[in-house]
């Protein structure tokens, strides 16, 4: 790590110096590659691990606390953790999986964390930019404006689930993961998040009914 | 199946997580209630609502955040006790300073304790084995005084108080100890009040007596007797002895 500042310093100046690095990891083999690349104390290649991630890690953050400032601040912990538990990583489930199970712990030390200080803040996330907001073709001001309070309503919904509901419907609807995929990044068997997704799902409805009455979801 | 199973199984079946054979029930049940297809609906739109939130950005890239700080930690490492002190001192300003007088405090309490004190306690010689093994009770060395269940010794030999015994006596009183051993002689004597060397022949006079052993819980005892002799009661009234056992 003795030029880390040199070399993080050109990473960090020049997002444009990575698109080839951004790129998705295609085989367990490029995946392992990094791994091993990180593990040997490459900050380019940890760099390169870190862009591939972060984008999921702060959306489900965001999701799963509700604040932006937080879900930053969580996805710079998971990363560090990641960078000091990577010789700890075996492999068995994927890279992706891993870092998920980080990020769902990360978050939810960090709500406890607030209880314990009645600081239980949850601050709307209009305000963080989203993906291809503004792009999109053919809808009209009202379009968007209704598009914005409906995932208002849906996310302060979400985060009147208890975390455990909540955890479990992000990850499986919000970031597409599968059950067994949610399995790993909870640390539960898979009977168990079927029976929590149900839950949840039926927790979910209950909040939501006139929302999905007025054809929200269209 | 009944509505509320096929409503408990709802969730599996829109993720296609149901065995094929409970699937077909479930399907072939939400064709016929309306109740139920209505529920699944509903519940798929959930799915759709969610899956449909826009995905969030951070705004400025994690990697360069996370590598500053790794860079920041391996530079707090490197010189490491120095950056300890200094992280001390510098989070604690007045801790240096505050043990000036704390010191003088301490030093002020040290100085009166040691103007204060008397010296070193006289020695204590002790003859060895004084702690250790006590000599059984009721034997010689360590007598039983008279109580309800040890009577007083009973005299069968009178005291000799012939002019002889009491010509070298002195005017006031002496109070002496009579250990009566376990035969009814006498094993010891001793003065307590009174001096040893001049009331040696009233002493003598007293070893002489003889007693009847005293009996305890059915074995022969050691007894102790104090007796107070004063020369006015021998001199008015004979060959009187006080002899008020005061144990």
């Amino acid at each position: 790590m003795s030029n880390l500042m040199e070399r993080g310093g050109r990473i960090a100046m020049g997002a444009s110096e990575m698109p080839l690095e951004a790129q998705a990891l295609t085989g367990a083999g490029q995946e392992r590659a990094l791994v091993d690349s990180c593990r040997s104390g490459d900050p380019i290649a940890f760099a390169r691990l870190v862009r591939l991630h972060e984008g999921m890690v702060f959306n489900l953050s965001a999701r799963l606390l509700g604040d932006s400032e937080e879900a930053r601040d969580v996805a710079q912990e998971v990363f560090l953790q990641v960078y000091r538990q990577l010789g700890r990583f075996e492999g068995r489930s994927s890279l992706k999986t891993w870092i998920y199970r980080i990020a769902v712990n990360q978050c939810h030390n960090r709500r406890r964390f607030w209880h314990r200080r009645r600081r239980d803040r949850e601050e709307g996330l209009e305000a963080v930019p989203a993906e291809g907001a503004g792009a999109r073709t053919g809808s009209s001001p009202y379009e968007e404006a209704r598009r914005r309070e409906r995932a208002r309503r849906v996310q302060t919904a979400l985060l009147q689930l208890s975390f455990e509901h909540r955890s479990v419907l992000v990850l499986r609807e919000v970031e597409g993961l599968t059950c067994a995929e949610v399995a790993g990044a909870l640390g539960v068997p898979e009977g168990t998040v079927k029976s929590r997704l149900s839950r949840a799902r039926e927790a979910m409805r209950l909040r939501l009914l006139g929302l999905v009455e007025e054809g929200g979801a269209s | 199946m009944t509505c509320a199973r096929v409503r408990g199984r709802l969730s599996e079946w829109l993720d296609g997580e149901l065995e094929p054979a409970a699937a077909r029930v479930v399907a072939s049940h939400l064709q016929e209630c309306t109740e139920c297809a209505r529920r699944a609906e509903e519940l798929r739109d959930i799915s759709a609502l969610l899956a449909g939130l826009p995905r969030l950005e951070a705004g400025e890239p994690v990697a360069a955040r996370v590598l500053d700080r790794l860079e920041m930690e391996a530079e707090s490492r490197r010189p490491a006790l120095a950056a300890l002190f200094r992280g001390f001192a510098a989070a604690r300003p007045l801790m240096l300073p505050s043990l000036v007088p704390a010191g003088l405090v301490l030093a002020s309490i040290l100085a009166g304790v040691l103007a204060l004190d008397p010296g070193p306690l006289p020695e204590v010689h002790l003859a060895p084995g004084a702690w250790g093994a006590v000599p059984a009770s009721g034997t010689e060395r360590n007598p039983l005084f008279p109580s309800a269940e040890v009577e007083i010794p009973r005299e069968t030999s009178a005291l000799d108080l012939s002019p002889e015994v009491l010509a070298g006596r002195g005017e006031g009183s002496v109070f002496v100890e009579t250990v009566v051993a376990r035969d009814g002689t006498v094993a010891g004597v001793t003065v307590l009040q009174g001096s040893a060397e001049r009331e040696g022949a009233l002493v003598e006079a007293l070893r002489q007596q003889r007693y009847e052993p005293v009996r305890y819980r059915g074995r022969r005892v050691a007894v102790s007797v104090y007796r107070l002799i004063s020369r006015m009661n021998v001199e008015e009234a004979g060959p009187v002895i006080t002899g008020s056992p005061s144990s």
